[in-house]
């Protein structure tokens, strides 16, 4: 026994003689035979990375028109490696010749340092003609560095829809591990953001070898970029156009949409941002940053406000479905509803008023008293049914979800009565984006389908299903009582949107003036035509006064769509 | 008389050498890490060299501590420590810190450890226990039941993933099971069979071990990933000519083209900046002191000693061999440390605890 193990013993110290002599040999034919082989490329030669970045994948409308495009531009780099003893002296006369500070340019090249042999961009965006001026002068010193960039034909009228992108450099390290490259451009906000996974494609490179002097003398491989995929937006960049021509100068946003499938067709919201200068790092973006207008803030989706009046038509179909309200049920108004000591106004006398009535007129005391039938829980729960209290689901980044006085609400105070009654009518507690309001609204366009806004058609040839919309278990007659209410809204001579009449759509909708601190919102929520919807709009106009003015810019955007010959 | 005195000189020849060499191996690694670590004429990441020269030290006093200790002890507590083994194991799965792709560290205490080297070591206790203490050496009980015991642990770490340290286990296997006078049949058997479920193993691999594999038949396949390292790799080796480019001018190291060469690729380090002669000699360095456990393994007359001590040879050696081999791309690329040189703390300490064993025996012997 102990003699196989002596065995063993020497049989593993052959082999491991042999396997280290079988080391030894390769080291041999490496340093050896083949050491100045290997000593010349490793002296006189470098082996370099040069990467080469993807092409983005374009945003385009429904109808193929260009919204988004990487062009290339121009960058001036320096090779850290070839300028090392010599960089402030060339950074100097660079500075002297192109006009820039050096301090911009000490600041790039810090920030954009990866390695000694990696090409750093000190100058961005010249355009061809200054690029090669430049080469021109420093020949052995500076590189012309061309890489795709970002271009957006619209930028004011797009900003919030399409988003921008920037070079990841600024938080690199989280993006790591999602596969991000600090230098890869990143989708920020809105489309370049939400779909940023289909859009950016795949950076490839050239390894090649370079002498001291930065000269390629050796090519070892190459990986092909792979261009990011195509979107294509349900958006039509006219309609889009127009709707901002439309809110122009009126902080607020305009929402179009598809009636049946949630296509949204233009989402602008006003002010707005040029996403080119973001791109490509201008000095406007801090302009942007600290307007206290928030230009940056997409206010279809991310801001909440009091509802108003377009509450209403939620009051009525639960009045209805929970058999509070009839058609025929009428309450008295006197200008007002005393509770207590408390008043609480309506903007008129109407005197009596049934449900189309009260719809028509927007009456107030109408919908205190249903408030009062119905009380908080119920109306609250059809609010929540509606989509109100969460997110539409739109495939934009940052939604925000709406406020709706639910019990489990954490409230400033108790529930009072007076509380009920603000709630009827869309005031108080109630905060929701006008995306939420709108698709609330459309149940009466869709027949009870609360429908899925998005903004996705196409991904490169790829068309993407309709995403299902969901039923509601809303009977269609009260659906359809409601729906002949709205009608009322434009069509009859007291209706508070007549002055839509003129357009001859046939247009069903509710108006809002919703009381905050400042001026009142304006809100105008409608679809059209009135038996067959096909298309469903919202306006809102943050402090604009009233809901005239909504109606105003509705009716210049609807005109403007007829002309056009685009409805 | 005169036998006596060649009975201490034999005595103390193994004992000499093999501290001599260790000496000499940690030299050579802290001025290598320095080197590594040197970069456009500055030590960058200072706080690495220094954490190594911590490691160093805890090492020795370690080597120390283990040499007081009477390896019996091992022999006791093998089974106890195999199953704390997997319990850290199983740790690491579960709450372990990444780093480059790969979940292998436990942070203790601010240290960060990784318990797959530790699997190494207790392995060594486990195997030599298991195949010195059977009597009946059938093929059910005596080679496949170890064989699956160990499977549970090599599959843990294939999960963590660390495929290296994975594959040193099973050929700790192999080398210590053969060792013990088991027929060599057995391990034929299970050789067969493991080449069989090979191809769904081949599933279970990470992206980047299939990659690195890939890139071991055919390094131009991938010049931008794996390849280049070892492109680059075989450049540094190969330009450091007969006698090197000297301390700190090793250019291909100095300009940053080889990733990991503080850690994995450190020889190539040594043998851009001491050439053909350096390399050589750090090879001889590591013979000698394979050489010398297996000489006093030889003469050992107890069992689970001298299994202790075949495997500690073993592991040394596969170690180097993979490691050098894979840094001339004679191996895959596998990502394990040579021993005694590379950055790292864990695996020095284990390597030190082993040598400390070997004192134990030798004192003992």
């Amino acid at each position: 026994m102990s003699s196989s193990k002596d065995s063993f013993i020497i049989f593993l110290k052959r082999i491991c003689v042999t396997s280290f002599i079988i080391l030894c040999v390769s080291l041999f034919y490496y340093q050896i035979i083949k050491g100045n082989y290997y000593l010349i490329r490793g002296k006189n030669n470098y082996v370099r990375v040069i990467p080469e970045r993807s092409i983005r994948g374009k945003i385009l409308d429904r109808n193929g028109i260009i919204l988004a495009y990487d062009k290339p531009s121009f960058n001036i780099a320096v090779i850290p490696y070839q300028i090392k003893n010599k960089k402030d002296g060339v950074f100097a006369e660079l500075a002297d010749f192109s006009g820039l500070k050096i301090k911009t340019l000490n600041r790039n090249y810090n920030r954009k340092f990866q390695n000694f042999f990696t090409p750093v961009d000190i100058i961005t965006d010249v355009d061809k003609k200054e690029a090669f001026r430049i080469k021109e002068e420093f020949k052995g010193e500076v590189l012309i560095d061309p890489q795709p960039q970002r271009h957006y034909d619209y930028p004011y009228e797009m900003s919030h829809l399409l988003g921008y992108v920037k070079e990841a450099a600024a938080f690199s390290e989280r993006l790591k591990k999602y596969g991000y490259s600090p230098n890869e451009r990143i989708g920020i906000s809105g489309i370049e953001q939400y779909y940023d996974d289909y859009l950016r494609g795949e950076d490839g490179g050239d390894l090649i070898e370079v002498n001291s002097r930065g000269r390629i003398v050796g090519f070892l491989g190459k990986r092909n970029p792979i261009r990011g995929k195509d979107i294509y937006l349900t958006i039509d960049s006219k309609m889009q156009q127009t709707a901002y021509q439309a809110i122009l100068d009126k902080k607020g946003a305009l929402i179009f949409m598809d009636s049946k499938n949630g296509e949204v067709l233009a989402l602008v919201s006003y002010p707005s941002f040029d996403p080119n200068s973001f791109v490509k790092g201008k000095d406007e973006i801090t302009k942007f940053l600290n307007d206290k207008n928030k230009p940056m803030q997409n206010r279809a989706i991310q801001s909440i406000f009091p509802l108003g009046s377009t509450f209403k038509p939620v009051v009525a179909i639960a009045g209805l479905e929970e058999n509070k309200l009839k058609t025929s049920t009428t309450f008295i108004c006197k200008g007002k509803l005393n509770i207590g000591k408390a008043e609480f106004e309506c903007e008129n006398v109407h005197n009596d008023e049934n449900l189309q009535e009260a719809l028509t007129h927007s009456c107030n005391v109408y919908f205190y008293n249903a408030g009062m039938a119905l009380g908080r829980q119920i109306m609250a729960s059809y609010a929540e049914k509606l989509g109100l209290n969460t997110t539409t689901g739109i495939d934009l980044p940052y939604e925000k979800k709406g406020t709706i006085p639910v019990p489990s609400l954490r409230l400033r105070s108790r529930w009072y009565l007076g509380d009920t009654l603000n709630f009827s009518i869309g005031q108080g507690y109630t905060e929701c984006s006008p995306i939420e309001i709108m698709l609330a609204t459309n149940i009466f366009a869709s027949g009870g389908i609360l429908v899925k806004p998005h903004l996705i058609k196409k991904i490169d040839n790829l068309e993407i299903a309709t995403p299902y919309g969901n039923k509601l278990n809303i009977s269609n007659q009260n659906l359809t009582i409601v729906k002949n209410g709205l009608v009322q809204v434009v069509e009859s001579d007291e209706g508070t949107a007549r002055m839509l009449r003129p357009l001859n759509l046939s247009i069903a909708g509710k108006t809002g003036t919703a009381q905050t601190s400042g001026r009142p919102h304006g809100w105008f929520v409608g679809f059209f035509p009135a038996n067959a919807p096909k298309y469903t709009i919202c306006v809102f106009l943050e402090n604009g006064g009233s809901s005239y003015e909504a109606l105003k810019v509705a009716y210049y955007f609807l005109e403007k769509l007829k002309e056009q010959q685009l409805l | 008389m005169l036998n006596n005195i060649a009975r201490i000189k034999s005595h103390i020849k193994p004992a000499k050498i093999i501290i001599a060499c260790l000496i000499l191996l940690t030299v050579l690694s802290l001025s290598s890490i320095y080197s590594s670590l040197h970069q456009a004429g500055q030590l960058q990441e200072q706080e690495i060299f220094y954490k190594e020269i911590m490691w160093v030290v805890i090492s020795w006093i370690i080597l120390i501590l283990f040499y007081l200790l009477n390896y019996r002890i091992y022999f006791d507590f093998a089974y106890v420590l195999y199953a704390i083994n997997i319990c850290l194991l199983i740790a690491v799965d579960l709450f372990g810190r990444s780093a480059l792709g790969a979940q292998r560290w436990l942070s203790i205490g601010g240290f960060n450890f990784q318990p797959s080297e530790l699997s190494k070591i207790i392995t060594i206790f486990f195997l030599a226990r298991i195949f010195s203490s059977q009597t009946d050496k059938g093929f059910l009980k005596g080679v496949l039941l170890p064989f699956f015991v160990l499977m549970i642990n090599v599959l843990l770490i294939v999960k963590q993933p660390d495929l290296g340290t994975a594959l040193v286990l099973v050929f700790l296997f192999f080398l210590m099971g053969l060792a013990s006078g088991n027929k060599k049949r057995y391990f034929m058997a299970i050789i067969i069979a493991a080449i069989v479920f090979s191809p769904f193993a081949w599933n279970h691999l990470k992206d980047y071990q299939k990659k690195r594999l890939i890139v071991f038949l055919n390094p131009n396949a991938e010049p931008l990933g794996a390849g280049y390292t070892i492109i680059q790799s075989k450049i540094a080796i190969g330009s450091g000519k007969f006698l090197g480019k000297g301390f700190l001018s090793g250019t291909q190291n100095q300009f940053n083209f080889l990733p990991e060469r503080h850690t994995d690729f450190i020889f190539t380090v040594i043998a851009e900046e001491w050439g053909f002669a350096g390399a050589t000699m750090l090879l001889l360095i590591y013979l000698l002191v394979i050489n010398n456990i297996l000489a006093v393994a030889r003469y050992q007359k107890d069992n689970f000693a001298q299994l202790l001590l075949i495997g500690m040879a073993s592991l040394f050696f596969i170690h180097v061999f993979i490691n050098i081999g894979m840094t001339l791309g004679i191996l895959p690329v596998v990502g394990i440390p040579l021993l005694f040189i590379s950055y790292g703390g864990t695996h020095l300490l284990v390597s030190f605890m082993l040598l400390g064993i070997f004192f134990n025996i030798y004192r003992h012997d």
